[in-house]
This record gives structure tokens, C-alpha cells and sequence, in this order.
């Protein structure tokens, strides 16, 4: 059983966010050894007084959680308790691998948590909207009932942006905006969030940026989806109808001739239309055997009107809104790398 | 000698200003002018005087919205035929002139003169007169038209002499254009019959001297 909580034990050490911070203290590192051959007694003794030497803020947080996890180890749930309320006042975003730690130092440590006031796990999230249309996405975690203030702080510039009783996570969306209602202007901010219950008080800061854009404008329209311009002529079937046409028009014609002629005259000469005539008949044949010439189709055209109308009226309303975006800035937040804000 | 080389002159300088003619003025109207071989059969009096004869002519439209012009001209040397008792050949210059008016549908109202003159002039009738009809048109395919026209010739007048009755001189005719290179070539066929129902008299009362023509003219225009 023991052999499993330090083994458990050593991999939330491994875990622990210690890539760029090793332990230095002499004594700490004997308290940890202590504690990695299972010696407990010897752990908590070296412990405690490397607690009272001189450590820096990461050796501080790993002393005290060396002395939860042996105190855990030792069954001392309460002690326990005290060493992990250290570790999250000095690392309030610590957080124990629960598939790697017991469950006897799991449950101090969230018993802990409901003992200290802090505020945990405060996020922004990368946004890009437009002035006036959207709103930047803050949450984080308050551990005790508190009255929680989160402002936004650039320079001279501090605006309220909620405030509340809460505990637990909590979700704001931040327009953005000043009192006047514009845009804030472009720059580096802290988003600033202070709990406070009795005496005891908490604040943390994350920095943001913001950046103004220009919105993008939309592209006019020269067609709508789904809908195509249909051909405002169209071929009708081949038909006789040209060489009938032809032979009538002839027809007409030489029978016209012959009974308007005169009789005392002798017989009519048809050589003049026959030859005119002739040449009009094999013309009806050549257009009957060629494609017919292309007639408007109306009900075509009117579908066509009726887009082009359609389009012209989006392109106008695409203007408006054109116009009217030009005239708005876009915003761009983006959390910047934390450089503390703990007190 | 001098005023044939100025008519030539005249007729270059309108034709360069006609092609010279910017193409955006000429996008509402319409204008061709061509030559034509004309070709006839005409017969007077009675069946002895039968002649057939063959020459030359030109055409020009224009047509401008609603209204078109139609002028024709020709010139055919009729010679007797074998059938008949006439033995002494003419020339018939004829100056066709027709404006339309576009109704409705294929329906076109006329209305012009004709004028045909004889030499010599004592061979046939030279006559003059206003025609009046209607000209119905159909597009055939695509650049090909035809047509079919009819009418009345009033108040003509005979170098001869001699009258008509109201309905006594008639006509009848047949066309067929087909558009060539986009339009800017016409080949053109047109067929004008006439009968007229002339009367003469001498004192000794009214005799039958009809007159009677059928002319065809083929031929190609340029078109602006």
C-alpha cells in the first residue's frame, strides 16, 4: 500500500509543471528522497525545515505538497488538508493528475480547495467580431462563495465589466465596448478578477490584446446560387412549315398571274414568276432541311428579368451594408502569455 | 460628255458618304444598293404584239423603324417574238418607287409610282402611275424573306393616250431576299406582274388596247 502511494506520489512530482523549474534547496531534495524510500518520519522532519530556509516560490509550493502527500500517506487527513490550502495559495492553478495520485491525497487536496479563497482557471478566449456585434468570452472558477469584480485595465482605463456573487465557474461576455458605446481602443489590457469574503481577498490577472481591423466587406453578386440565367432564345423543332410557306407564296403568286391576265393578250407568261418563284421554293427547302432560325422564348426572358432584378436588389442592399461596414472596426483579442498577478 | 462625269462624280461622293457613315447612325436604319438583271415579257393591244427582253437594273431600301423605301430601276430591251407580227425592238426604262409602312403581323401598307418609258417612243405605251397595295412579308429562316404583294395603279397615264376604269390596272408580286455575311450581302429576286385594262378611243367608240408586263429582276446588294 505504501509502495503504490509513493510510487503515485512520484508520478505527480514527474507531472507537476516543472519543466523549467528544478529544486535546489539541499534539504528539500533530502526531504524528497526521505519520501522516496518511503520514510515518511524522516520526510516530514527534513520537510518542515526546509520550509523554514530560505526557498523560492516553486520550492515553497513543493514543500508543502511533499508534506500533504506525506501527511495523506500518514492517514493525517487534516494536516494534509493545511499543506495543500499552501500549495494552492502559492499555485492556484495547481491541479493533481487524479489517475496518478491516491485518493486519500486527492481528497485533501479537494477539500482544501473549499477551504482557501482563490480564483482559478481564468480564461479568454481568441475572438474576432465585429464592434457593437459580439462579445469576448471570460470564465474562470471562484473556490468559495465571494463577491467577484472582474475589470479590464489598460493604463488609465478601468472598466467594470461584472460583478458578482458567485462560486464555482463562472462565465461573463464582455462586449467590448466604453460607456459612449465604442469600440475599445486598440492596445495591451489586463482582465482583472478580484473575490472577496470577509477579510480575505483574491485577485488574479490575464493579459489580453486587442487589435482594430477593418471588416471585410461582401463581394457584389453577379449570379444567385442555385439559380442560372436560362437562354432567352430558343431553336423550335424543324418543320415543312417554310417550304409550305414558299410553294403558297409561288403559288399565290402564279395563280394570281394567270387569273389576272388578259385574255386578249394570248397565252400567260409565267417564265418571270416561275423563275422568281422557283428560286423561293428551293430557298423554303434549304430552310426547312437548315436548323431553324431561334425564336425568343418569353417565359425565359421574364425568368431572367426576374433574376437580374433580384440580383440588382442584393447588390443594392449589398451597398448599404458595405457602406455601413466600412464605417465599423473589427475587433481581435488574443490572451497574452500570463507574467503573474498573484496576491 | 461633261454631265455624265458629273453624275458619276455625284454618285462616288454618295456612295464614300454612305459607307463613311458612322455605324452607330446606321444601327436604327438600314440601307442597300445593288445591281440587277432584269428580265420580261410584255404584251399590248392584242397577242401579236408579244415581246421578250432582257437588261439591266438596279435596286436600293432603306428602311428606318416602321418605314422602308423601295426604289427600282431597270432597263429592258424588248424584242419581238416569234409568235407575234411585231417586228421592230424597244427599250423599256422603268423607275419602280415604293414606300411601306409596317401594320401588323406581316401586313405592310404602299404606297408609290411607277413610271415606264419606251424608245422608241412610238414602238409601246410610255405610262406613269400611283401605286397603292398592301405587301405581306415572312421570314422564312434565318437572313431569308419573303414576300407577297399586290395593289392598284391610279390615274396612270399613256403617251398614247386612252383610260381605265378604277379597278382596270392591277398588280401582283412575288420577292425573295436571302442575307449573305452577316447581312452585309443581299441576294435579291423580285417578280412585278401589271395588267392594265387600257381603252382607246378615236371617235369611233372605246376599243381594248390592254397592256400587259411581267418583269424579274435577280440580283445582289451590299448592304450598311
Amino acid at each position: 500500500m505504501r509502495t503504490r502511494l509513493s510510487l503515485a506520489v512520484l508520478f505527480a512530482f514527474t507531472a507537476a509543471p516543472c519543466v523549467a523549474q528544478t529544486i535546489q534547496n539541499p534539504t528539500l531534495r533530502r526531504a524528497q528522497q526521505a519520501f522516496d524510500n518511503l520514510d515518511y518520519r524522516q520526510a516530514l522532519t527534513v520537510g518542515q525545515a526546509a520550509l523554514r530556509e530560505r526557498l523560492t516560490g516553486y520550492e515553497r509550493a513543493r514543500a508543502y505538497e511533499l508534506l500533504g502527500f506525506t501527511y495523506s500517506g500518514m492517514d493525517s487527513i487534516l494536516r494534509g488538508v493545511d499543506a495543500f490550502k499552501q500549495v494552492i495559495l502559492l499555485e492556484p492553478e495547481r491541479e493533481l493528475d487524479p489517475t496518478k495520485t491516491s485518493s486519500k491525497a486527492l481528497s485533501a487536496f479537494q477539500v482544501a480547495l473549499t477551504q482557501v479563497l482563490v480564483i482559478r482557471q481564468l480564461h479568454v478566449d481568441s475572438v474576432t467580431f465585429i464592434g457593437g456585434q459580439g462579445a469576448v468570452a471570460v470564465r474562470y472558477t471562484v473556490t468559495q462563495p465571494a463577491r467577484v469584480v472582474a475589470r479590464v485595465v489598460s493604463g488609465q482605463t478601468s472598466l467594470k465589466i461584472d460583478s458578482t456573487v458567485a462560486s464555482g465557474q463562472v462565465n461573463i461576455r464582455w462586449p467590448a465596448r466604453l460607456p459612449s458605446g465604442d469600440p475599445v481602443p486598440a492596445g495591451d489590457y489586463n482582465v482583472i478578477v478580484e473575490a472577496a469574503i470577509g477579510q480575505n481577498n483574491f485577485a488574479t490577472s490575464l493579459p489580453i490584446r486587442i487589435s482594430h481591423g477593418a471588416v471585410d466587406t461582401l463581394p457584389h453578386l453577379t449570379s444567385l446560387p442555385g439559380y442560372t440565367y436560362l437562354p432567352e432564345t430558343e431553336v423550335p423543332p424543324k418543320s415543312w412549315r417554310p417550304m409550305g410557306l414558299a410553294s403558297v407564296y409561288t403559288g399565290a403568286a402564279l395563280a394570281g398571274t394567270a387569273a389576272l391576265s388578259n385574255g386578249n393578250l394570248g397565252s400567260t407568261s409565267l417564265r418571270e414568276g416561275g423563275i422568281i418563284g422557283a428560286g423561293l421554293v428551293v430557298a423554303g427547302f434549304v430552310m426547312t432541311l437548315k436548323k431553324p432560325a431561334p425564336q425568343a422564348a418569353r417565359g425565359n426572358i421574364l425568368y431572367n428579368q426576374l433574376l437580374r432584378e433580384q440580383i440588382s436588389r442584393r447588390n443594392t442592399e449589398i451597398a448599404q451594408e458595405n457602406t455601413r461596414r466600412r464605417q465599423q472596426v473589427a475587433l481581435n483579442v488574443v490572451p497574452l502569455p500570463r507574467t503573474g498577478g498573484v496576491r | 460628255m461633261k454631265r455624265r462625269r458629273l453624275s458619276g462624280l455625284a454618285v462616288s461622293v454618295l456612295g464614300v458618304l454612305l459607307t463613311a457613315q458612322p455605324l452607330k447612325r446606321l444601327t436604327a436604319q438600314h440601307f442597300s444598293i445593288g445591281p440587277e438583271v432584269a428580265f420580261g415579257d410584255y404584251r399590248e393591244v392584242s397577242s401579236d404584239l408579244h415581246y421578250r427582253g432582257v437588261g439591266g437594273g438596279a435596286t436600293a431600301t432603306v428602311t428606318w423603324k416602321k418605314w422602308s423605301a423601295h426604289v427600282a430601276i431597270s432597263k429592258v430591251t424588248y424584242k419581238p417574238t416569234s409568235d407575234g407580227t411585231a417586228t421592230q425592238q424597244f427599250d423599256a426604262r422603268e423607275v419602280d418607287v415604293r414606300l411601306r409602312y409596317y401594320v401588323s403581323g406581316p401586313i405592310s401598307a404602299e404606297l408609290g409610282f411607277v413610271n415606264r418609258k419606251a424608245d422608241p417612243e412610238f414602238e409601246a405605251q410610255s405610262m406613269g402611275a400611283i401605286t397603292a397595295g398592301a405587301h405581306m412579308g415572312y421570314l422564312l429562316g434565318p437572313g431569308v424573306h419573303m414576300a407577297l404583294s399586290g395593289g392598284l395603279m391610279f390615274g396612270p397615264r399613256f403617251s398614247g393616250g386612252g383610260t381605265i376604269s378604277p379597278l382596270g390596272a392591277l398588280r401582283l408580286g412575288l420577292g425573295l431576299t436571302v442575307d449573305a455575311l452577316r447581312g452585309r450581302l443581299r441576294f435579291n429576286g423580285d417578280y412585278d406582274f401589271q395588267r392594265i385594262s387600257r381603252k382607246t378611243n378615236d371617235g369611233s367608240g372605246e376599243l381594248p388596247a390592254p397592256i400587259q408586263q411581267s418583269l424579274g429582276r435577280a440580283g445582289i446588294a451590299v448592304a450598311f
